[in-house]
């Protein structure tokens, strides 16, 4: 019987946007519950007889395969390239085999007995991938010492893989006293019923957000964290135990170099909620070893290269893990620590082509890294239930909430321009356009006397600053140009909603507004046409209280504001950062 | 509470015939001690001084002897014992103190009990000069002293602080003697080492002793993380252990199974212990330590899960530093290298010796004889053992035709190629033999064909 099939609303979004004609992709998709879900899809050029899908699954959740084809034509025949793919798909019987016609309708097909059949399916909403699916993030550390070659470094790395697929591992959920176990143990879990599934042992650690009736989105994704621990014992039961006393073996040989260093292995899997705790071990050790392959690629791509062919300038694998709403699933790349994002260009160029993505901005930055556990608020305003009034246009991409009282700093009646500035900072070291920390106030009063637009009394005062020093400051700390819009009265501010709507389209970036004794933060614009009114969408940093986005979006901190907002009569500055073309 | 400590009925009897014998004797009181009880499981008479006696004999026809009491002891003859006896306890079993037995009341008069006191500090100090050999009972400086009177055969029992100065209190302990053996719970393991890493030979070579003090430093860190698995359970730390083995016996009940021992595990979770760069280094040699550790410890059934997982850490630990001193004062020349290619050094492995209800351990050298082990025995446990009741397969001696093989290849020129490059010569070879075979085969089998072909051929043309 073939699987039913579902697939995600960020796949379906992404198809249809894809312009290539006669191109061929690949996707990728989980199975669960005799379901067949694909939630992610790649374009495949068939370049130098390279299968770049199979390196891609590398960079996917564990759990996530191959499962079919997508072409972009009218036919339902296949080239050899394409069914080569097919072939390759293991996690179903039934490859998939997806067309969209010209008219972007999409007609699903599973190959069944060398046959096409075209079969129905239902789109599984985004909100639903959040909810129902679980994410697992396995870190640790393992000690790795070898000879500074491409063949010492794959061959510790493939005896490490195979010991931990040869079940001499176990895995611990959440520092909790929950273990799995492999098959040979006869054990699989301790620390809870072996029948239980991941999703309920979660919730049973946190019935007070079960209560509270959280709301899943792709920006709260709190993965289940794992660890790994390594058997040190040996089977007493086991046939072959072999119990030679310990012994020593020295062995001299040709002078050579070694490296040693600590293997972060960071990996995600992604998985159903009613996945059994008993089916979670395989899966881990899945996602184990696609982080191990990432890490020895990195690894053996820099002794292949000139100068550091002997290891002395190896550099340490750094592994980041991405979740863009363009893409709807995790990436997970790995990259030599230290080495500078603008020299890795041309491979993230690829990997934008490869998943159909624009060459306009990066993605794939370091700072674009997914933000785990931030203290501070992420993008409050997503919160704020959609209300269709007119054409709307939002900060494009992730910011902190910054506000008065934060880190411990006490800015409350001075900090508010500071606080948008921060805000500011870190949507563009969200975006990747930099890898700087926000600074501080005091950072920003001493960049402003550094430049000679203050005076050196100015750092450590509570003056207050405007949107120029914020365009000064954005310049010169990060190469931002800011364009400046002068507002002689709050009402006058209305004849610039267009260049507004045009910003946050263009740019995406939020705008510090100041007029009188007050800054804003800007994060978007609606206009209604009829009525001609215009609403802003307002992050508000005068707010003292706690980082709570219950109390935040109740309260007005952040929320979409008429014009009536502004004063009448007050002048009013903006300051609009700009972005460059960049990948 | 005054403290207690519950001891075999056996020790006893094992003092009243030292008492009614000899005019003293002093010796070791062995033991387990515990949250719920504390527990003597063996009395250890100290030999006497070999020197002495030799050197007495040669004198004894031209003076009188000289009237030996308990003042003569030597203090580090005695701390030397325990030093040997801790080699022999499994983890969680501790020398708790000492026992004497004399005339004198070693208590009241202040030569003897500052003798005393001395005896127990020399000892201590010694107990600590390896901290891998957890000589001393983790943060305890109490010391046990019991004493029998030859005399009234009346037996008193207190503790002292040592190793805190003139402070030193002295404490009542009461000893009771249990009428039945105690019965004891055993956790059984296997410590697997399997270790490879590079170092530098070159020039100096290397010291066998430092080595082995890496290998202990590293171990330690490492079991330190370790978490214990029982029967592939983790269980509540303050658990009392037979509650496991209660529970175990309803659950499973295989015949194999002796149901006196429990199956323990050992997982280590890596935590970052190492700088975050990377750590480039020239090396010449390689240094592969490997094989088990079997790890048998004795508890107290009401002891707890924690208690029993500390024990099982200490003896493995233990057992690892008391191979390694061993090893270490048996070698001739210290430094391994740079004449051979390979060198190979086998430490002595343990076997399990009968004390009581429970078993002590020993070690043999490659090479030795099961009966050596009754000389230890007899000399440091003053107990008579026959060969068979040493437990002689808890491990086997290293396969020595591993290392035979291994200096075959280190005499030829080979051992110094890359493995690589060794690989694919071997690699080449092997395929070309293979095509080489595969032809001939192909020939043979369609000989006749090949000829009627060729033949047809040949005439045609």
């Amino acid at each position: 019987m073939s699987p039913r099939l579902k697939i995600s609303k960020y796949v379906i979004e992404r198809l249809l946007k894809t312009e290539t004609y006669e191109t061929t992709g690949c996707l990728y998709g989980l199975m669960y519950d005799g379901t067949l879900l694909v939630i992610g899809f790649s374009l495949e050029y068939f370049e130098n007889e390279k299968k770049t899908y199979s390196q891609l699954l590398l960079n996917l959740p564990a759990e996530v395969e191959l499962c079919g084809v997508v072409k972009f034509c009218d036919t339902t025949t296949l080239d050899s390239k394409p069914k080569e793919i097919l072939q390759d798909v293991d996690i179903t019987d039934n490859p998939l085999f997806l067309i969209i016609d010209k008219d972007k309708e999409i007609k699903a097909h599973f190959l069944i007995h060398e046959k096409f059949e075209e079969t129905s399916y239902d789109v599984f909403e985004n909100e639903d991938i959040w909810k129902q699916f679980l994410h697992i993030r396995l870190n640790t550390i393992l000690p790795l010492s070898c000879e500074a070659t491409l063949f010492g470094v794959k061959n510790v790395l493939q005896s490490k893989r195979k010991k931990i697929a040869s079940g001499q591992v176990s895995f611990q959920i959440n520092d909790s006293t929950v273990y799995l176990f492999g098959i040979a143990s006869g054990v699989g879990v301790t620390g809870t019923s072996t029948e239980a599934n991941i999703g309920d042992l979660v919730d049973s650690w946190n019935p007070e957000q079960m209560s509270k009736k959280k709301k899943y989105n792709i920006n709260n994704v709190e993965p289940v964290s794992v660890n790994l621990v390594m058997k040190a014992t040996k089977d007493m039961l086991s046939d072959k135990l072999v119990k030679t006393a310990v012994k020593m073996m020295t062995t001299q040989r040709k002078p050579a170099f070694c490296i040693s260093m600590p293997l972060r292995v960071d990996t995600i899997a992604m998985v159903h909620r009613n996945t059994k705790l008993s089916e979670l071990y395989s899966i881990l050790v899945e996602a184990t070893c696609r982080s191990l392959k990432l890490l020895e690629s990195v690894l053996i791509e820099q002794l292949g290269q000139e100068g550091i062919g002997d290891g002395a300038g190896l550099r340490l694998p750094e592994t980041f893990h991405y979740l863009s709403p363009e893409i709807g699933h995790f990436i997970t790349r790995v990259v030599p620590k230290g080495i500078p994002d603008e020299s890795m260009e041309k491979e993230r160029i690829a990997l934008h082509e490869q998943l159909d993505l624009p060459l306009t901005r990066p993605m794939f930055r370091r700072g674009n890294a997914y933000i785990f556990n931030s203290p501070k608020l992420i993008n409050p305003h997503e919160g704020i239930a959609p209300q269709n009034r007119g054409k709307i246009a939002t900060v494009r991409g992730k910011y902190l909430y910054c506000h008065y009282m934060q880190d411990n700093f006490n800015d409350d009646g001075w900090g508010c321009a500071y606080r948008s500035m921060q805000t500011i900072f870190s949507w563009f070291k969200y975006q990747g356009y930099n890898t700087l920390d926000v600074p501080t106030h005091k950072e920003i009063q001493q960049c402003l006397v550094k430049i000679g637009d203050k005076p050196s009394s100015f750092v450590g005062s509570k003056q207050w600053i405007g949107s120029t020093e914020v365009m000064f400051c954005l310049d010169t700390l990060i190469g931002v140009q800011s364009r400046i819009i002068f507002a002689n009265t709050g009402s006058e501010l209305l004849t610039y909603t267009p260049e507004l709507i045009h910003h946050f389209q263009q740019h995406g970036s939020p705008i510090m507004i100041g007029g009188g004794v007050l800054a804003h933060t800007i994060i978007g614009v609606e206009y209604n046409e009829e009525k001609n009114e215009t609403r802003y969408l307002i992050l508000d940093p005068h707010y003292t209280g706690a980082d709570d986005l219950q109390t935040v979006l109740s309260k007005g901190w952040c929320g979409w504001k008429t014009s009536d907002f502004w004063n009448k009569t007050a002048h009013y500055n903006l300051c609009l950062p700009q972005t460059k073309p960049c990948v | 509470m005054v403290r207690t400590v519950y001891s075999p009925e056996y020790c006893l009897q094992y003092l009243e015939q030292y008492a009614t014998k000899e005019v003293y004797v002093i010796g070791l009181i062995l033991g387990q001690v515990t949250e719920s009880r504390e527990n003597v499981i063996h009395l250890a008479r100290t030999p006497d001084e070999k020197n002495d006696a030799s050197s007495e004999a040669s004198y004894a026809s031209e003076k009188p002897e000289p009237l030996r009491t308990l003042l003569d002891i030597s203090e580090t003859w005695v701390a030397d014992h325990a030093k040997h006896v801790t080699r022999m306890l499994p983890g969680g079993v501790f020398v708790l103190g000492i026992f004497i037995t004399s005339d004198e009341d070693i208590f009241e008069d202040p030569n003897y009990f500052s003798k005393v006191k001395s005896v127990l500090n020399y000892t201590h100090k010694a107990l600590n000069s390896n901290q891998y050999m957890y000589g001393n009972i983790p943060n305890s400086n109490e010391k046990l002293i019991l004493h029998m009177s030859t005399s009234t055969k009346v037996l008193t029992c207190k503790s002292i602080e040592v190793d805190v100065g003139s402070k030193m209190s002295i404490k009542p302990v009461e000893w009771k003697f249990l009428p039945k053996p105690q019965q004891w719970q055993r956790l059984d393991c296997y410590y697997d080492f399997d270790e490879v890493y590079p170092v530098l030979v070159k020039n100096s070579g290397i010291s066998v002793k430092h080595q082995f003090q890496q290998i202990l430093e590293s171990a330690h860190k490492t079991i330190e993380l370790c978490v214990m698995f029982i029967d592939g359970e983790l269980k509540d730390a303050s658990e009392p252990l037979e509650q496991v083995f209660k529970k175990r016996k309803i659950i499973i009940k295989r015949a194999t199974d002796n149901p006196k021992s429990i199956q323990v595990s050992l997982f280590v979770p890596y935590e970052n212990t190492f700088p975050e760069t990377v750590q480039y280094s020239e090396c010449d040699g390689h240094i592969h330590f490997s094989g088990v550790v079997a790890s048998s410890i004795f508890m107290y059934p009401k002891a707890t899960i924690k208690e029993a997982t500390e024990a099982v850490k200490q003896d493995i630990i233990r057992s690892l530093a008391s191979r390694f001193t061993m090893h270490c004062d048996a070698l001739i020349d210290d430094n391994l290298l740079p004449e051979e290619k390979i060198c190979f050094n086998e430490p002595p492995r343990r076997v399990l010796v009968p004390v009581g209800t429970s078993y002590f351990c020993d070690y043999l050298f490659p090479g030795e004889a099961p009966a050596e082990a009754l000389v230890s025995v007899k000399e440091l446990l003053d107990l008579q053992i026959t060969e068979a009741d040493v437990v002689c397969d808890i491990e086997t001696p290293a396969d020595t035709s591993e290392f035979d093989a291994l200096d075959r290849d280190a005499s030829s020129e080979e051992l110094l190629a890359t493995p690589q490059e060794a690989s694919q010569f071997m690699y080449i070879t092997g395929i070309c033999f293979a095509m080489f075979v595969l032809i001939v085969s192909i020939f043979i089998h369609y000989y006749d064909g090949i000829v009627t072909c060729l033949s047809n051929f040949f005439s045609k043309s």
